[in-house]
């Protein structure tokens, strides 16, 4: 580098690249990183690889740059963005900033993006319902991903201890808001499913909060890498309102996180109740099996007595016959139909006793005739 | 729960030999004769269920890895 003495100022003579160099170094020193608001126009995709547009607002526009893998959210022409950058003087003149995060800003940018990315990602069959699994109805091991300083992780280890005991749950501590927590849960979903030992489920733990906070569970790599989990995940994110794209790619949702203890383990004291139900019941079916014995013995028993009582019947209605006909057959029935009983020796001279129904007599035999 | 030893099955394991002795009332293998023992055994069951439900706890560890990129 060579110095122009000018009226003893030192003005430095510099080459082009000298100049740009130290116009970056400048740069660099003053604004290592800025963020910056400002609206999206000109947004195009260069390879599939390179990110190009234009951050403006009502005066200025700034040209941007940024690889496209840290685009996590949709972005178009029109959104209002906030951007971290660094500030930088291209070989070719022309200032631009280096975009490393860009994240919609307001209300409507972030619904659009939303909007945009969950089209995408239906799309694409992350949301699918064929997709989800069912979760165990008794977990052992369970992976949670939250902040253990929130209050939503609080209320979750608070139900789950109250309702279930005998868990292994493994706490992986990650941010759960801002723009560092999509990296980080994506990295603990990462440490979960590598397990030797997988979880049998992973929980994704976060209280409510504004649209703001939780717009980290609608960032596309995490997304992702809830759909890929190899083991079901269910979430409780925000409150019963609030649907995230997290909440959509997983297994199972819950409204918060206190649902989702609820809908991880079960209720110890329903387990103990339905036991001792289950049991009662055998007991309800042995007394209704004896009961049941008792009855058949009591049929058979009853269809017993009934068949001997019908034999003895015939026999004493047989009994009634033979009487009658006994009866019918006496003399003294004969004689009551008018006919006498003659009793003595059929030669002439002989004397016959005859009797009759009233009356007896006595008669002598006077002439005796073959028939 | 935790894991399973050789003398001490777990609660799923103990669940299911309950659900299977209300099972075996309702099926065709019911014999009246040895209605009473498995009557006995389904309350010993649901008495052990209860005791074991009541004095297990959660084990919570947080992990120390760092999850920074």
């Amino acid at each position: 580098m060579r110095f122009y003495d000018m009226e003893n100022d030192q003005i430095p003579l510099l080459s082009v690249s000298q100049f740009s160099a130290l116009i970056n170094q400048t740069l660099e020193y003053a604004f290592p990183v800025v963020e910056i608001e400002g609206e999206v126009a000109s947004f195009k995709v260069n390879q599939n690889k390179f990110v190009f547009f234009d951050l403006k607002d009502a005066e200025s526009s700034i040209g941007c740059f940024m690889m496209l893998f840290h685009l996590r959210q949709p972005i178009e022409d029109g959104m209002k963005v906030i951007i971290r950058a660094r500030p930088k003087l291209t070989a070719w003149g022309k200032f631009s900033l280096t975009v490393e995060q860009i994240r919609p800003s307001g209300e409507g940018s972030l619904k659009k993006s939303f909007e945009l990315l969950k089209a995408k990602l239906e799309k694409e069959g992350l949301f699918a319902l064929e997709r989800k699994r069912l979760l165990p109805v008794m977990p052992q091991r369970v992976g949670v991903i939250s902040s253990v300083d929130a209050a939503g992780y609080a209320d979750f280890i608070r139900i789950i201890n109250d309702r279930w005991g005998g868990l292994e749950v493994e706490v992986a501590h990650t941010q759960v808001q801002g723009e560092k927590a999509p990296e980080q849960i994506v990295r603990a979903l990462e440490y979960f499913n590598e397990k030797e030992q997988l979880p049998d489920v992973i929980v994704i733990i976060r209280g409510g909060g504004s649209k703001d906070d939780l717009a980290a569970f609608n960032d596309e790599p995490l997304v992702r890498a809830v759909a890929a989990s190899r083991v079901p995940v269910l979430t409780g994110i925000g409150h019963e309102i609030d649907e995230s794209l997290v909440d959509m790619a997983a297994d199972v949702r819950a409204a918060t996180p206190t649902n989702a203890a609820q809908l991880l383990v079960p209720d110890r004291k329903e387990i103990i109740r339905m036991a001792h139900q289950q049991a009662q019941s055998t007991g309800y079916q042995l007394v209704q099996a004896i009961e049941a014995y008792e009855s058949q013995m009591k049929s058979q028993l009853d269809a017993a007595f009934n068949r001997v009582r019908e034999r003895l019947d015939d026999a004493f209605e047989r009994l009634a016959t033979l009487r009658l006909a006994v009866s019918q057959l006496s003399p003294e029935s004969a004689l009551r139909r008018g006919y006498a009983i003659v009793r003595g020796s059929s030669e002439v001279g002989a004397m016959l006793e005859i009797e009759t129904q009233k009356s007896i007599l006595k008669a002598e035999v006077k002439d005796v005739r073959k028939k | 729960m935790s894991e399973k030893n050789d003398s001490q099955p777990t609660i799923q394991e103990k669940l299911a030999e309950l659900s299977d002795h209300v099972a075996w009332f309702q099926s065709g293998a019911f014999k009246l004769e040895e209605a009473l023992d498995k009557f006995k055994a389904a309350e010993k069951l649901a008495e052990s269920i209860e005791k074991d439900l009541t004095k297990l706890k959660n084990d919570i560890k947080v992990v120390k890895k760092k999850f920074d990129s």
